[in-house]
């Protein structure tokens, strides 16, 4: 089902990762620094949730996402950072329908430390983000699951808080809320809750997503588990043998581990793996990803 | 100071994430509201009808007189149940009072919607049929598909038309007034008009619509059963109907609903999904020289949506009328003006902008949508509103309109199991979709043909919308070549077939006596 929603929190549950690249982790860049990230990750599955009951449509068969991620943190302060991010999503499968593709939404976050106190043992850090994202395309809300997206505007908040030893070791965990604007579709009518609807506007539920961190970190290696959850604060299910819709109740919970090694300077290489665990009204994507992050500092030559 | 430069900045941000979430997420759909009647129409009494002899055929016991004691205890009760209602049942009664007939259809609309999904497969790789006898255990009866909803559509708006040329008969025999003009102290909540009221016309639509949903969509009796008491009591709680004016008109309604349910039960839909002749007709096809055929797509294999569908009795024209318009055979797989129309696929697959996307979208009305019938049902009933129409003028549009609809989808059917050509996708899966292949052959295209007719007799009906209603049926048509289901021919060929159908609507329009 091609959950928009799912793609993008896997996204940044990859991206989190990627040390001071996520609007969802602890790390933040120092003032004046600049960290630029690239990312490919692969989504499929040949099951998924129908409300709750799990099944698979061999007239689907394997359905499959990928997408290119390009994102940007700066440090406007130590203690600020303002992120930024755009995905390209493909979409295929087995069946006669066509993939869709193209540049979706873009977001944009603003980070801040609120408290960090430092112990002989380690540190912990109080950070919270807030952020918006906004279609970059007219791309089609309404063909689930290869629509690349639901034209939905958000904006989300979260909190997060880490403990990191001075030996490396850390905890992270981070909630947040996003709310999502009602779609316009290319069709006026459409079913939700059983109920028809005379009207192109669709209500969009609102999204909560909390995910736990377990890893360890110095200068040239990250290397993490993490146990990721999210789902929609209301709407209906997918019919029984219907197609998704924007008004669907998602769930999901992920695992998946992550690892960042440093090659040289600034310019370092991550990947990760993850799997949906259990879910409703997602499909049970299995994900990988692979990618680069560069950082700098902008306001020094080096 | 840097802290609190961060801090202003944060908590602006904020404030405008707070904004943003104060949005309103709340849908909102039209609404009518009720309006005066713009005609009385004294004569619709003689209108022709469809399944009943005419509208004198059902007698109707004469009403009290409005001096008796019977019917000033029904005037006195009716103040009472008015001064004792809710605002609740208060805008209740301005909702149904905003045209009855419509809003039954709309009622129609939405359940063909729920019902508008295919069975899934068992296990073993078969499909399970809905069973009429268990219509709420999966899968649910009915399966509403295009067929089906257009015949729904069809049966009610003869039902409420028939009935209510039957109610406007005996309006105008016995002349009695609404409660209104006997009684000056009440005001009703929703218009006035002139027009007789027994046996209550909102009644008549309601018992008529009633019994024929519950006859279409068996799951759904209780549901049924309380709009149709909530629609009656409206008129109460409006002051309105007097409650003989709504008994009578109950009464009346059932024995023209039970009239034309005996016709539903004998218009051969019953044999419309026959499996079995379904041999037969490729066989017929092979020795007519058509050797390339129509296949499912579906995994696995779904036998093809009602074959016999284009057998099932038709209401403005003859079956032998119907054969002699059937389309001629389209360009076989092989031939130049079929590699012609395929190629325009296979580019359409590959090149399809947004704008033909958002077309094929707008008119694709599948699974879980009210059908094609349904997109015009609607159309209708937004013109029904703007020329605020009386209910008996409604009737006639929703009656003239859908029985040409399905008209129109039988003779389609005929074609596309008479020529059984294979799907764009099934001659090569280069040409893939941008919406679902319906299970059934491709020529001629149901969209338009049903599109076609819809269109012929609503810019007959109203004539200032005609040059609109063509256009949008030409996109109808021209949305399922975007949609890379059918070729070029299917569309053109069915717009013009449904257009030829749709003329024996209007030839029924033009005669049946409401000019």
């Amino acid at each position: 089902m091609r959950q928009l929603y799912l793609l993008a929190a896997l996204c940044a549950a990859f991206i989190s990762g990627a040390s001071a690249q996520s609007p969802t982790d602890a790390l933040m860049m120092p003032k004046g620094v600049i960290c630029i990230l690239g990312q490919y990750t692969h989504s499929s599955w040949d099951e998924y949730w129908e409300g709750t009951n799990k099944r698979s449509n061999l007239n689907i068969g394997t359905y499959t996402n990928q997408n290119v991620m390009l994102m940007a943190n700066y440090g406007i302060t130590d203690k600020l950072n303002v992120l930024a991010g755009l995905p390209y999503i493909w979409t295929d499968s087995d069946s006669y329908f066509e993939g869709e593709s193209g540049a979706q939404d873009f977001s944009a976050w603003l980070k801040y430390q609120a408290l960090a106190l430092e112990s002989g043992f380690g540190t912990f850090k109080v950070q919270a983000t807030g952020g918006v994202s906004i279609p970059v395309r007219d791309y089609v809300p309404d063909f689930l699951p290869f629509s690349i997206g639901i034209q939905s505007k958000t904006a989300s908040l979260r909190a997060i808080l880490n403990y990191t030893t001075k030996m490396g070791l850390y905890a992270t965990v981070q909630a947040g809320h996003t709310w999502r604007s009602n779609t316009t579709l290319d069709r006026d009518s459409y079913l939700y809750n059983g109920q028809w609807y005379e009207t192109d506007e669709v209500p969009v539920p609102n999204m909560i997503d909390a995910t736990g961190r377990l890893g360890y970190i110095n200068s040239k290696l990250q290397a993490e588990v993490f146990l990721d959850y999210f789902t929609g604060t209301d709407g209906d299910d997918i019919r029984y043998n219907d197609m998704p819709f924007p008004t669907n109740k998602m769930q999901a919970t992920t695992a998946g581990v992550f690892a960042k090694y440093f090659i040289w300077k600034g310019l370092a290489l991550h990947g990760s793996f993850g799997q949906v665990l259990s879910g409703r009204n997602v499909g049970q994507g299995t994900m990988y990803s692979g990618g680069v992050t560069y950082f700098f500092n902008l306001t020094k030559s080096e | 100071m840097k802290h609190i430069h961060s801090a202003i900045l944060l908590v602006s941000g904020f404030s405008l994430l707070a904004l943003f979430t104060r949005c309103n997420k709340d849908i909102e759909t039209p609404t009518y509201d009720a309006y005066p009647e713009t005609s009385l129409d004294a004569n619709a009494g003689t209108w022709k009808t469809y399944v009943v002899a005419n509208g004198s055929a059902f007698a109707v016991p004469a009403p009290e007189d409005a001096s008796s004691t019977a019917y000033q205890a029904e005037l006195a009760d009716l103040k009472a149940k008015m001064a004792a209602a809710t605002a609740e049942q208060q805008n209740l009664a301005r909702h149904w009072g905003a045209n009855g007939v419509l809003r039954w259809h709309a009622i129609a609309r939405e359940m063909a919607a729920q019902y508008n999904v295919p069975p899934n497969y068992n296990p073993d790789g078969t499909y399970p049929s809905p069973d009429p006898m268990n219509p709420t255990s999966y899968p649910r009866f009915p399966f509403a598909n295009p067929p089906y909803a257009s015949r729904a559509f069809a049966l009610l708006a003869v039902a409420q038309y028939d009935a209510l040329v039957t109610a406007w008969h005996h309006k105008f025999q016995y002349n009695r007034l609404a409660p209104y003009k006997n009684d000056a102290t009440i005001r009703p909540l929703i218009p006035e008009n002139d027009l007789p009221s027994y046996p209550s016309e909102d009644a008549v639509v309601a018992a008529a619509s009633r019994e024929l949903l519950k006859f279409l969509f068996p799951g759904e009796v209780a549901k049924i059963n309380a709009l149709a008491e909530e629609h009656k009591n409206s008129r109460l709680w409006a002051g309105a109907n007097v409650q003989s004016d709504l008994d009578a008109g109950d009464s009346l309604g059932r024995i023209i609903a039970t009239q034309v349910i005996n016709y539903a039960k004998t218009d051969r839909m019953g044999m419309a999904n026959n499996q079995a002749g379904f041999a037969n007709q490729r066989a017929d096809a092979t020795a007519r020289g058509i050797t390339t055929q129509w296949h499912s797509l579906d995994i696995p294999v779904r036998a093809p949506m009602l074959p016999a569908y284009g057998n099932v009795k038709t209401w403005n024209l003859d079956q032998a009328t119907l054969i002699s318009l059937r389309p001629q055979a389209p360009p076989q797989p092989g031939t130049p003006d079929f590699e012609t129309a395929i190629n325009e696929l296979r580019n359409m697959a590959k090149n399809r902008t947004r704008e033909q996307f958002r077309i094929a979208s707008y008119w694709a009305d599948g699974v879980g949508s009210y059908t094609p019938p349904g997109h015009w049902n609607r159309k209708a009933a937004e013109y029904i509103h703007e020329k605020q129409l009386n209910e008996i003028r409604t009737a006639r549009v929703m009656a003239l309109m859908n029985t040409a609809i399905q008209d129109a989808g039988i003779a389609c059917w005929d074609v596309k199991f008479y020529y059984l050509l294979p799907r764009p996708t099934e001659v090569d899966p280069n040409v893939t979709t941008c919406t679902g292949i319906p299970n059934f052959p491709a020529y001629t295209s149901g969209h338009s043909t049903f599109s076609a007719a819809a269109a012929e007799v609503l810019a007959y009906l109203f004539p200032d919308k005609a040059a609109e209603v063509q256009a949008m049926a030409k996109e109808a048509a021209e949305s399922r070549i975007y949609g890379c289901i059918h070729y070029r021919f299917d569309s053109e060929i069915g717009l013009t077939h449904g257009k030829q159908i749709g003329a024996y609507g209007v030839l029924r329009g033009q005669s049946d006596g409401s000019q």
